[in-house]
């Protein structure tokens, strides 16, 4: 009968880990679209960086290069001009 | 013991259970997110039972949360009381009785736990809820998304908690007077790669279960972007190199012991790893679009779901009975269940992704199909392509018993002749895609970046053509004698053109921070793969790929003799020359034994000597080889001891001589390597852009919101 005297006891520390929760609970900021648009600016950006560096490295011809260059900055300009006409709100 | 372990199973069912519909609750009631900017948002009337779960439902998101971590404790729990059975040689529980014995050596009492049908779904459910374990710890970095992906993984927790607590339940109790000794482990699980092959394998299938789990949640509540893509990235990868090591353990395995010379015969178990392998690494290499350029978002969700399904779908097949197989589970009425769950699980992501689909929108759209998009995009088509090709060939035997009445096997040449071409698109493939462009390439830039790599290849294919035959192996390759021949030979020139293409992104990169730090080139390709060690991790990866590939090229020259071998009897196979030296029987306390000393001679010189065993278990009353295999660079020399004549006791024993097969094991330890290397996080780099700069003339950007 020991097993049964364990399971008990198992059951006991199971719900009391379950249900008694003290303190105030973590919930994390909220989603916004303010925030997607800066992962999305991340990734442009991280574009950017990429095409620097494969310019350099002499894979990226130059006038393909320039016309990549200014397509990816329009994309991160776009953002962060909405991102900047959302803020003031966002903020407030 | 046993009725100890039965409760903690039962306990970790009602824990799930718990988890799934607290969670589920939570999720429905759940107090109303702050809407995006400018958009009204009508309170819902805030009375009855709906609202004290509205008010509650963060406490109740917790609850079910904790529920969740503590499942796994209680099938931890039922896991080592299972093991813990077997070590005490407790044979009143049935599953311990067939799968154990009392002279079982020590690690394979311990492999027990995954060599039967019970115990390897208890197993595949410790690993699951060992997963979610870790997800529900990580919830801070997220806690809504986790919260849906936590409640999809509570689901399938459930349907293995269920199959176990009521279908095959691994503590069962023998009816009857309980035996004095088990059956024994299946001989041929008796290897010591069988102790870390199935963990590995089944490390691999679950763990596709927590990216499908992100990937549902995130179509279910519209996640906004791409977060639960970089969230889900390391799981991904991990579970991914855990299923490639998996599968070419196993592979390892039956080439070291199912003694017939090879290691892969395309049987329904192997393909059923094989197939959730190929949708994960399309599922791998497509992702990136989706991060970097927003694309392929409905195609990114369905290869997720696809890469879980064909996991589960695996397991059904192993388990059903359904097809037949070398090393399939019995046939039992579990298949069923599996059957209900594959339909379930696809008809609740259907259902989510008709009615959210319009979140999954893409961003931008192909500029030109020479750009790294298209060759993600074509890549992702073979793999899939491939995928459908195992996928039918493993189950046409099934549908033509269906459809003609009569069962037709598939073998190996259906497979390879879709297969080898498929591999070679993609070795091309692997070789053009580092080196084009995101949005698109020009022609200068294609011919900048392959005159050098192809120049390369076509000198290694033109040497190995003009190399003499005598020197073995893979030399004086004459690919018009031989359709596979033709392609070993392609195999060998793309790998090579893919290995110059993966130094040369090495050498340019190393090139550009050795000039900016004055360092050496070494350090600066060290420094180049910490600053993107996802990219050049891969490019590692990509080398280990084509070690494998060429390692596979070797198959075309395979070789074999058998003979019966008195003493003195010599044997010739290539350049190598076998001698019988003698043979003999031995007894241990698990086996009895026989094997021969043969002594080897490479161009008449002596090289050593090998013992191929063949064993003959007690317990079990099964037999199984022990080939003796000779690994170098350039070919295995493998032995089986293949049985005995009965008239005058000679051995009778079948050599392979087996080119290049250690490229493969060497290839996969590089493949895992770089898959190592991906998952460390990148060193920091500051960047600059002057976008700003643009601000005025900048319209509101054209990008989804994902609600």
């Amino acid at each position: 009968m020991t097993w049964l005297f364990v399971a008990a006891l198992l059951t006991v520390a199971t719900l009391f880990y379950v249900f008694y929760i003290p303190g105030r609970l973590f919930l994390g900021p909220e989603k916004t679209r303010v925030g997607y648009l800066r992962e999305r600016k991340d990734a442009v950006y991280e574009n950017l960086r990429d095409l620097n560096f494969e310019y350099q490295a002499g894979k990226v011809p130059d006038s393909d290069y320039q016309q990549m260059k200014s397509s990816l900055q329009d994309e991160a300009a776009a953002i962060l001009a909405e991102i900047a006409r959302l803020e003031p709100r966002n903020g407030s | 013991m046993a009725e100890l372990g039965s409760f903690a199973l039962l306990l970790a069912l009602a824990l799930s259970v718990y988890s799934f519909l607290a969670g589920l609750a939570a999720l429905i009631y759940q107090k109303p997110a702050a809407q995006p900017a400018g958009r009204a948002h009508t309170p819902p009337e805030d009375i009855g039972f709906a609202a004290l779960l509205r008010r509650g439902s963060e406490r109740l998101a917790e609850t079910s949360r904790r529920a969740g971590v503590a499942s796994f404790g209680a099938v931890l729990l039922a896991s080592i009381i299972l093991v813990i059975c077997a070590f005490q040689d407790d044979f009143s529980i049935a599953y311990i009785f067939h799968h154990s014995n009392r002279d079982l050596p020590g690690p394979y009492k311990f492999a027990v736990l995954w060599s039967g049908q019970e115990g390897s779904l208890l197993f595949w459910s410790l690993l699951l809820t060992g997963y979610a374990f870790v997800l529900r710890l990580r919830y801070k970095t997220d806690p809504r998304l986790f919260a849906y992906a936590s409640v999809v993984l509570a689901g399938v927790q459930i349907f293995f908690l269920s199959l176990l607590n009521f279908a095959a339940h691994p503590f069962a109790i023998m009816q009857g007077n309980i035996p004095a000794d088990g059956n024994g482990l299946n001989p041929l699980l008796q290897y010591p790669e069988m102790v870390i092959h199935p963990p590995m394998l089944y490390l691999g299938y679950v763990g596709f279960t927590v990216p499908f789990a992100f990937a549902l949640g995130a179509l279910i509540m519209k996640y906004p972007g791409e977060k639960w893509i970089h969230i889900t990235r390391r799981w991904t990868m991990v579970t991914w190199g855990l299923l490639t090591c998996g599968i070419f353990l196993g592979a390892h395995w039956a080439y070291s012991v199912l003694g017939w010379g090879g290691y892969w015969g395309w049987d329904p178990v192997e393909n059923a790893s094989l197939m959730p392998w190929l949708t994960g690494t399309a599922f791998l290499h497509s992702v990136m679009m989706q991060e970097k350029r927003g694309m392929l978002k409905v195609w990114n969700m369905w290869l997720v779901f696809a890469t879980f399904w064909l996991a589960i779908l695996g397991t059904f097949l192993t388990r059903s009975g359904i097809i037949s197989s070398v090393h399939a589970f019995a046939q039992s009425s579990i298949g069923d269940w599996f059957a209900w769950f594959l339909v379930i699980t696809f008809g609740v992501f259907l259902f989510f992704f008709i009615k959210n689909r319009k979140s999954l929108e893409s961003e931008h759209k192909l500029e030109s199909l020479a750009s790294r998009e298209s060759s993600f995009l074509f890549n992702n088509l073979l793999f899939v392509l491939l995928c459908f090709t195992v996928l039918w060939g493993t189950w046409f035997p099934k549908i033509s018993e269906l459809v003609q009445g009569n069962k037709v096997t598939v073998g190996a040449p259906f497979y390879n002749r879709v297969a080898i071409p498929v591999a070679l698109l993609l070795l091309v493939l692997t070789a053009i895609g580092p080196l084009l462009a995101w949005r698109k390439t020009s022609l200068e830039s294609l011919k900048r970046n392959f005159l050098w790599p192809t120049v390369g290849a076509i000198i290694v294919a033109i040497l190995l053509m003009a190399t003499p035959e005598s020197w073995g192996s893979i030399f004086g390759l004459k690919p018009w004698r031989d359709i596979s021949y033709f392609y070993s030979l392609m195999a060998i020139s793309l790998s090579v053109l893919v290995i110059l293409t993966v130094a040369s992104e090495f050498y340019r990169g190393g090139k550009v921070i050795s000039n900016h730090t004055g360092q050496g080139m070494f350090a600066s390709m060290v420094q180049l793969t910490h600053r993107n060690t996802r990219r050049y991790g891969g490019y590692i990866v990509h080398f280990g790929a084509v070690v494998v590939i060429i390692g596979l090229a070797g198959a075309a020259f395979n070789q074999d003799q058998e003979k019966e071998m008195g003493y003195g009897d010599k044997m010739s196979i290539g350049p190598y020359t076998l001698l019988c030296r003698s043979y003999t029987e031995d007894e241990s306390p698990n086996y009895f034994s026989q094997w021969a000393m043969i002594d080897v001679f490479k161009h008449g010189k002596p090289i050593g000597s090998m013992t191929p065993v063949r064993r003959f278990y007690k317990a079990s009353q099964q037999t199984s080889t022990i080939p003796d295999i000779r690994s170098t660079l350039n070919e295995d020399l493998y032995l089986v001891f293949e049985g005995v004549n009965q008239d005058n006791g000679h051995p009778i024993i079948k050599a392979h001589l087996n080119p290049l097969v250690m490229w493969i094991w060497m290839g996969v330890w590089i493949m895992l390597i770089g898959t190592g290397l991906a998952l460390i996080p990148n060193a920091q780099v500051a960047v600059r852009v002057p976008a700003t700069t643009r601000l005025e003339r900048a319209q509101p950007a054209p990008v989804a919101t994902g609600d």
